[in-house]
């Protein structure tokens, strides 16, 4: 028995607090509402319906000047009916006021209802109204916010107020804001439980809220309060796939472009980026490939005979060092630098050097064919020198490679000690001695370019003799290239009067036979001159011999 | 044997054209987005009703009842309401609709102020719209009695604004009520 009075004991004890947090739940809406409708009804009674049913109708008075409960009365009056009281009760609010209160628990809609509050007898309120026109609703309930998937977007929905028929008479308002932001903005709907919200900010924390209102048309009302915020995140910012896929479009075709371009201007470009290094493999065959690049052993191995070959160098002329080798007999009418045989020596000595100028090809047979020109060009009664020279079996002239500079005394240079670098186009058998008393042609030639020593001597070393100006050519031969000094004259003298000529070595003539006296030719070729042979042009230029 | 393969397109085309002909001689209804149960019609004659009832609070002469008019009742008592069946709601509205209907006509007959003339006209021309939607869910029609007979749910008005104020709110109650409750669009309500 005990146990079941316990659990009844319970049971009730639950009912009631249960009841008692309604009431007191109810007590708080109650009073959020009333101080909600305090500020916006002007009436009074401030009048509300939360339903289809239910009633509440209030007014404030303040504590001092209130009396009891009892002095009060409630009467409602619907249209062609009789009126009814209505029983009040007194709510204390918190700033020291007290409500006093009606609530009806059943409710005649589209029909006026007329409400008189008499204190003591005394009517204090008097209004009229239509219950549907005056709905105070609680907030949206279940307010639920979700990305839906797009940019910028929020869905918000809610649960719409249970009352029966009036479903498509609501309206609602959502507002939202950033959640650190306070302006917020509002959207209305109408007969409607969700919305989605567009143009918001990505990445953004959205505080969303929402309250109802009947819309005015069969029913009316004041705004709900709001609903309790909620925080929802909208989807961070995404790269727009149009621009993303236009940029991606230009750039490849920007690419292709450029491609293109350079493609078409490919030789141009790499000739400007990697030039062309000139490799003069071509003409030295083997020298990269089989020597290493050793010049020297190149030369070697090819024993020069590149040097001769007429095509390597020149291909229209033949090759060009001139290795005119004769030997001097001892003719001692050659040596005498007398006046009167000044000419006869002349022409011996210009035989001479015409002989000794005149190249002979190693072992090549030009002797013969050389004293016969002479013998045609000098036709001068010289048969000493002549006999002598054609006597002479080598004829050879070694270029002096001795930079001396400027007019140097010829006997110096006769007895010059400069190092001799003799070229023989054959070796015959010749005094040593008529060799060695060659005398030296003073070369003053500017080049640089000479790589081999060479003097050109004369017999028994008296020749030039002093104060006979001749005028010489210097043939500076490097085996790559020849070089011609400008003619100057041996005499002190003649320089500045003799007029002398630079030839410019030029060979047209690409005979076999004729290399020789083509390039002595060549080199003494001066129109001015008018001379057509190289003795000729000598005694032109020596006009005093 | 012409005879037999033209008799399958003749009926199919003479089904075509019956169908046509049905679809234009169907009652006209504005096409609402729910179907047929759109209450944005009812609610634009409310909020024209109740542009005449302002209008008329405003009038000051000709704008008087000659003779007072049965009305109908306007209150609804949820409870009540919900206890009656279909049948009565349909003949509650519908009677009701031919009372206003009538005390509508004669109010227009007895107001001179031409400014009213077009509100009333209106209201009278929404009242037989709305007799029209009730056709169209297939609401049965009210056949007045021969004798006009005072019940619980009529009184006598004998002021106009009386008078539109009980069609705004006839309109904004029972009509709607019974709309929303049609059988025709029958909504799961809570």
């Amino acid at each position: 028995m005990t146990y079941d009075h316990l659990r009844q004991l319970l049971v009730l004890s639950l009912l009631f607090c249960i009841q008692t947090a309604s009431i007191v739940q109810g007590a708080q809406d109650l009073e959020r509402k009333a101080s909600m409708l305090l500020r916006e009804e002007p009436e009074n009674p401030k009048c509300f319906a939360e339903g289809r049913k239910d009633f509440t109708c209030f007014w404030e008075e303040d504590e001092e000047t209130t009396g009891s409960v009892d002095q009060y009365s409630f009467t409602y009056t619907y249209q062609n009916e009789n009126s009814s009281k209505c029983p009040l009760r007194a709510l204390h609010t918190a700033d020291g006021k007290r409500l006093y209160v009606c609530h009806l628990n059943r409710t005649q809609m589209f029909v006026q209802m007329d409400i008189q509050v008499h204190r003591q007898g005394l009517l204090i309120h008097n209004r009229s109204l239509l219950i549907e026109l005056v709905f105070l609703l609680n907030p949206p309930a279940n307010v639920t916010v979700s990305n839906n998937g797009e940019q910028g977007q929020l869905r918000v929905s809610w649960v719409p107020p249970p009352l029966k028929y009036m479903d498509d008479s609501m309206m609602y308002e959502v507002s939202y804001a950033p959640a650190d932001s306070q302006t917020e903005q509002v959207e209305v709907v109408r007969a409607s439980s969700e919305l989605i919200l567009r143009g918001l900010q990505p990445g953004t924390q959205y505080s969303v809220r929402v309250r109802v209102k009947l819309d005015g048309i069969s029913y009316n009302g004041y705004w709900s309060a709001w609903s309790d915020p909620v925080l929802t995140n909208t989807l961070p910012a995404d790269l727009d796939p149009l621009i993303v896929s236009l940029s991606l479009i230009i750039s490849l075709i920007l690419i292709v472009l450029s491609l293109t371009v350079l493609l078409s201007h490919r030789s141009f470009l790499i000739k400007k980026i990697w030039p062309a290094i000139p490799n003069p493999e071509s003409k030295f065959q083997g020298l990269f490939t089989v020597y290493g690049g050793d010049f020297q052993e190149w030369l070697g191995q090819t024993n020069g005979g590149l040097w001769l070959t007429p095509v390597f160098f020149y291909p229209e002329e033949s090759p060009s060092p001139l290795e005119v080798l004769s030997e001097l007999s001892l003719s001692p009418s050659l040596p005498s630098p007398q006046e009167e045989e000044g000419g006869l020596d002349e022409e011996k000595r210009l035989g001479q050097v015409d002989s000794a100028l005149m190249g002979q090809w190693r072992g090549m047979p030009h002797d013969q064919w050389l004293m016969d020109q002479l013998q045609t060009l000098h036709r001068q009664p010289a048969p000493c020198s002549q006999s002598s020279l054609l006597e002479s079996q080598d004829a050879y002239v070694t270029l002096n490679a001795n930079n001396h500079s400027g007019d140097e005394h010829l006997d110096d240079i006769l007895e010059e000690t400069a190092p001799l670098e003799v070229l023989f186009a054959s070796m015959r058998n010749v005094s040593s001695e008529s060799h060695s008393d060659m005398g030296s042609l003073q070369q003053s030639s500017g080049s640089g370019r000479l790589s081999s020593e060479s003097s050109f001597e004369y017999p028994n070393h008296t020749w030039p003799p002093k104060g006979h100006g001749y005028t010489y050519m210097v043939v500076a031969d490097s085996g790559v290239s020849m070089d011609y000094s400008p003619m100057s004259s041996s005499r002190v003298d003649d320089i500045g009067k003799v007029v002398i000529y630079a030839n410019e070595y030029k060979n047209e003539i690409p005979a076999h036979r004729r290399p020789l006296l083509t390039s002595i030719k060549a080199m003494f070729k001066s129109g001015d001159f008018g001379c057509s042979s190289f003795l000729s042009c000598l005694i032109q230029m020596n006009p005093e011999y | 044997m012409n005879t037999v393969h033209q008799e399958p397109m003749l009926d199919g085309g003479l089904f075509a054209l019956l169908l046509i002909v049905l679809e234009w001689t169907r009652p006209g209804l504005p096409s609402p987005l729910r179907p047929i149960c759109d209450l944005r019609v009812l609610n634009h004659f409310i909020k024209e009703a109740r542009d005449a009832e302002s209008a008329m609070r405003s009038c000051r002469e000709g704008c008087s009842l000659s003779e007072s008019v049965t009305v109908p009742q306007t209150r609804v008592d949820f409870d009540i309401w919900e206890k009656k069946n279909a049948l009565d709601q349909a003949q509650e509205v519908q009677s009701g609709l031919w009372l206003l209907h009538q005390a509508l006509s004669s109010l227009r007959a007895s107001v001179t102020n031409t400014a009213l003339h077009s509100h009333l006209d209106n209201s009278i021309r929404n009242l037989l719209s709305i007799n029209a939607v009730l056709r169209s869910l297939n609401i049965q029609e009210y056949t007045p009695p021969a004798s006009v007979v005072a019940g619980d749910e009529t009184w006598q008005v004998s002021s106009a604004t009386d008078l539109l104020q009980v069609y705004v709110n006839f309109l904004r109650g029972k009509v709607r009520l019974l709309l929303l409750d049609a059988q025709a669009c029958h909504q799961d309500v809570s």
